[in-house]
């Protein structure tokens, strides 16, 4: 039994990080409904800054410390508390992609301020000596100084809760906002404070947990992800349960180093938070509820993404995005004639990412449901490709079609939370999912190829060979086209009116017969399917394989992409597309560190977004009709209406459904 | 203000039973095509139905009143298979349908609307009935039926007076013309009983009486009594005016069941509801 008490310390140091930021993520979801994806990156950003003045300047921790939890975190706080006031009860899904851009905001930062985010070492805020405790145990001050700090950290937040006026006032706020607004409670001040104390426990985190890790832009943020599942296991309203079961959780994770340090077991072991993260949400199910907030429904302006209210002018813009639709492809054709050779697979990659962003514009802009996990489904076609496809890629197709297959099964297991779940809870298990693939099998040596990798041939496919890179480009572009063509027709269609309804209304849908547990699967194994084609795709393209690829970091880069593009219109895709290869692969010769200026241009666009879902494009284009408009007023009786719909889609949300 | 209002209803709706008032406990009256039996429900703690009887007739407008937090809601949400009812049988055309999956309530004839509009938003009104009638039928989302289709959206467009509005996306209409959207989205479906959740709240006095026009012209329009209508309503001027039958709850009991005239003369539903305002 002794055996274990080594792994048991290990357990609750690590547990006591994760309890410090599931009570961080658990008191802003209390108290304004919005659940921090970024939590991590708080964590990051607050390590890189006390790393810039005790490690860079040498400052005291003395100074740097208190100067770091008093002062730099709170102010993180205060820019979260005024990014997501305005955001207060809009559907859920916007939060939810504001904090994904908050990533990628921090990330941009500390890689712009910090020499692109190398990775460095933190010297440890606590002495990493260790004392006997008893028999062979040691206790390393840091380990026992972290759970101190956890315990009292989470102590006063627990009294401050319970037995002070801020407490009161916290209680009555997530009770009813209204009332406590009326009895003359500040709920911004409530909301700024729990935001403050939040990011002060990210400070927390990121400086007790960052000397055991490498400090760059992922690690950190990794690790915080797994005190996700401790926050949901408290329902996301319990700070005690939050705290306990995150112990538990880190002690699970760190008990069987005991007997395998590599290997499956080691890799599912790593991943374990992110497993009990995926079941727990499975089995609590129904028992989750979105916080007390008031959803306030996306006005009808902003939920019609612009389907204009005049039939014949939306017919008009169909025919005219359809002509440019078409001359582009043909642009596209003979694109490779005009750039020279890399950046034609730079192209190819863009145009794989974009059959990836049809696949989300389909499953979240259309059928409403959130995927955080659409490149696992890109590793899975890549990875059997490179396995199977043979050496002169004469197996391609037959490997594309298994992956193809493959994404099936894992189609369902991703969208059946879906069946009980829906915004915040789905998108966390789409989430867990992807961790637990980038944890459990792109991380296996045997499917990885280890360090030297494995290389996928370029297919050859009815004895016609896409060895070059010209016809590996011109392979992608033709599935591209039919792929962004089967979905224009589909969304025509009854298939498209189905997956409409099914985000507009899936309580009447239901009531007019359809199987919503039949459609959702079909719309997440559609989307799968597809994204493993453009998976095997991407392998013969890359033909070197990187786990780093198909991370679930790069789903979030691409969900982001897709919003930003405008994520209920195909043109979405391609405009995410478009800014990937630009702001991402360096299409265009512009020094590296403009990327990281991309980079943040698209999460602060995102981030800017926050009032209009549908994404920029949706905003410019009907900006850009509204000035047409004006300049040549087109007699039509409906018009008068349509022009309504766009000044409204500048203001606030608004009551679409009043109903009473 | 009321007393001349004796079920003006019935001059529609030509040959069908006669609405006897069901006591508590009754079994279903021949003329019944859905039936609560003996509905009891219990969230936790609170009792939320208890063992009530609500029978609606082919080719009527049966009624469903009660004051606020009676359970007026509940019984809907059984009806349609939300809630599934500790106690008590859901019977529709002769088959109980308690293990029944809303859809499949919805496939086999039963339509809802909503008092919160739940309008397919980002779709024109057109769309909104299309969709309906894709969901209801098999094999439409293979294209099958296509002119049916067409023929029985324009029907509905035409029966509910929606043509004006038809490329009008659904989300921007207001309340009243979202109401009769829900309705004719219902109508699309071919209902054999339509069940309408407040489909007054929202409405002006003129809009609430255009809608009842509408309603009473669709009662039994599919022959055989079909579809019936079960009305949830507060306008209890509305419920007098088109009901045949009508069924009173408080704090999740029956309390009474008969016609307007009867509801109107019952003791137990003046001091439960009407009471001081309405119908005094």
């Amino acid at each position: 039994m002794s055996a274990y008490f080594p792994f048991i310390v290990i357990g609750i140091f690590t547990g006591s990080i994760y309890g410090l930021a599931a009570m961080g993520l658990v008191l802003t979801y209390k108290t304004t409904g919005v659940f921090n994806f970024a939590y991590g990156a708080v964590a990051m950003i607050c390590a890189f800054v006390y790393w810039q003045m005790h490690d860079a300047w040498h400052w005291s921790a003395w100074i740097a410390l208190p100067l770091l939890l008093l002062v730099v975190a709170p102010l993180v706080g205060y820019i979260f508390e005024a990014l997501f006031r305005p955001l207060a009860g809009l559907s859920a899904e916007v939060p939810i992609v504001v904090s994904i851009a908050m990533i990628a905001l921090f990330t941009a930062i500390v890689v712009i301020v910090w020499n692109g985010g190398q990775a460095r070492g933190l010297q440890p805020v606590i002495p990493r000596s260790s004392f006997h405790l008893a028999g062979h145990l040691f206790v390393g001050y840091d380990q026992l100084g972290t759970f101190v700090i956890a315990c009292l950290a989470g102590g006063a937040l627990w009294w401050l809760l319970r037995h002070t006026r801020f407490g009161t006032a916290t209680r009555a706020v997530v009770d009813n906002r209204d009332l406590a607004s009326i009895i003359g409670i500040n709920g911004d001040n409530v909301r700024r404070t729990s935001w403050i104390l939040s990011t002060v426990f990210g400070g927390l985190v990121g400086v007790l947990l960052s000397p055991d890790l490498v400090l760059d832009t992922n690690q950190l943020f990794l690790v915080v992800l797994g005190a996700f599942a401790p926050a949901v296991i408290a329902r996301l309203t319990s700070l005690p349960w939050a705290f306990g079961s995150a112990l538990v959780i880190g002690v699970i994770q760190s008990i069987p180093h005991k007997w395998s340090s590599s290997g499956l077991t080691a890799n599912i072991e790593s991943t374990a938070p992110f497993i009990i993260l995926f079941i727990t949400l499975i089995v609590l199910g129904n028992q989750l509820k979105e916080s007390g907030m008031a959803v306030r429904s996306v006005s009808a302006s902003q939920a019609s993404d612009g389907l204009e209210a005049d039939e014949v002018a939306h017919a008009e813009r169909a025919r005219r995005s359809t002509l440019i639709g078409v001359a582009l492809f043909v642009f596209c054709i003979f694109l490779p004639n005009i750039v020279a050779g890399p950046k034609v697979g730079i192209l190819t990659v863009g145009i794989i990412f974009a059959i990836v962003g049809v696949t989300l514009v389909v499953l979240t802009g259309w059928a409403g449901q959130i995927s955080l996990a659409q490149f696992s489904f890109v590793g899975v076609g890549a990875y059997i490709v490179g396995h199977l496809a043979g050496h002169n890629g004469s197996n391609f197709l037959g490997a594309a079609l298994l992956g193809m297959a493959v994404a099936v099964p894992l189609g369902i297991i991703v969208g059946l939370p879906s069946l009980r779940l829906k915004g915040l809870y789905l998108a966390l298990a789409t989430l867990a999912f992807a961790l637990i693939m980038d944890g459990v099998v792109f991380n296996d040596v045997r499917i990885s190829g280890g360090i030297s990798g494995i290389i996928a041939p370029r297919p050859r496919i009815f004895g016609v060979s896409f060895a070059s890179t010209t016809a590996m480009y011109e392979l992608c572009l033709g599935v591209l086209g039919a792929v962004l063509l089967a979905a224009l027709l589909l969304r025509r269609g009854p298939i498209g009116r189905r997956l409409l309804i099914l985000r507009d209304s899936p309580l009447a849908a239901q009531m007019l017969g359809v199987n919503l547990t039949i459609t959702k699967l079909g719309a997440f194994v559609a989307s799968g399917v597809i994204a493993a084609l453009a998976g095997a795709l991407f392998g013969s393209a890359e033909q070197a394989l990187n786990p780093m690829n198909f991370q679930f970091s790069v789903s979030l880069t691409a969900v982001l992409l897709v919003v930003l593009g405008g994520r209920s219109v195909l043109s979405g895709a391609i405009i995410g597309a478009v800014t990937y290869m630009v702001g991402y692969l360096g299409l265009l010769p512009i020094p590296t560190a403009a990327h990281n200026y991309i980079q943040l241009g698209v999460a602060l666009g995102v981030i800017g977004l926050g009032r209009n879902p549908e994404g920029t494009f949706a905003i410019s284009q009907a900006e850009a009709r509204r000035s047409m408009s004006i300049l040549k007023p087109r007699p039509r009786r409906a018009r008068v209406a349509a022009l309504d719909v766009r000044v409204r889609s500048h203001g606030p949300a608004m009551e679409a459904h009043s109903g009473v | 203000m009321a007393s001349d209002l004796t079920s003006p209803s019935a001059v529609d709706t030509g040959t069908v039973p006669a609405a006897g008032p069901a006591g508590p406990g009754a079994s279903a009256p021949a003329g019944a095509i859905l039936s609560a039996n003996g509905i009891s429900v219990r969230f936790g703690g609170l009792q939320a139905l208890q063992s009530v009887d609500l029978h609606v007739l082919r080719g009527q407008i049966t009624g469903l009143i009660g004051p606020n937090g009676a359970g007026k809601t509940t019984m809907f949400n059984v009806l349609c298979g939300l809630i599934a009812p500790t106690e008590g049988k859901v019977v529709f055309d002769g088959t109980t349908i308690n293990r029944w999956p809303p859809h499949r309530r919805g496939r086999a004839g039963m339509a809802r609307t909503f008092q919160r509009l739940e309008l397919f938003t980002r779709m024109s009104v057109e769309d909104n009935l299309v969709a309906a009638w894709e969901s209801s039928h098999p094999g439409a989302l293979l294209g099958r039926g296509r002119a049916t289709r067409k023929q029985k959206v324009a029907e509905v467009m035409e029966l509910v007076g929606l043509e004006r509005v038809a490329n009008r996306v659904a989300g921007e209409l207001p309340t009243g013309l979202g109401r009769l959207v829900e309705l004719g989205r219902a109508l699309c479906t071919d209902p054999r009983v339509l069940l309408l959740d407040e489909p007054s709240s929202g409405l002006d006095h003129g809009e609430t009486q255009h809608f009842s026009q509408i309603l009473q012209s669709v009662v039994g329009g599919r022959g055989n009594g079909e579809p019936a209508v079960l009305l949830v309503e507060h306008d209890m001027a509305l419920v007098m005016q088109v009901c045949s039958t009508i069924t009173v709850l408080d704090f999740g009991r029956r309390i009474a069941a008969g016609t307007p005239a009867e509801i109107r003369a019952d003791a137990g539903v003046r001091a439960a509801y009407l009471g001081e305002s309405d119908v005094a």
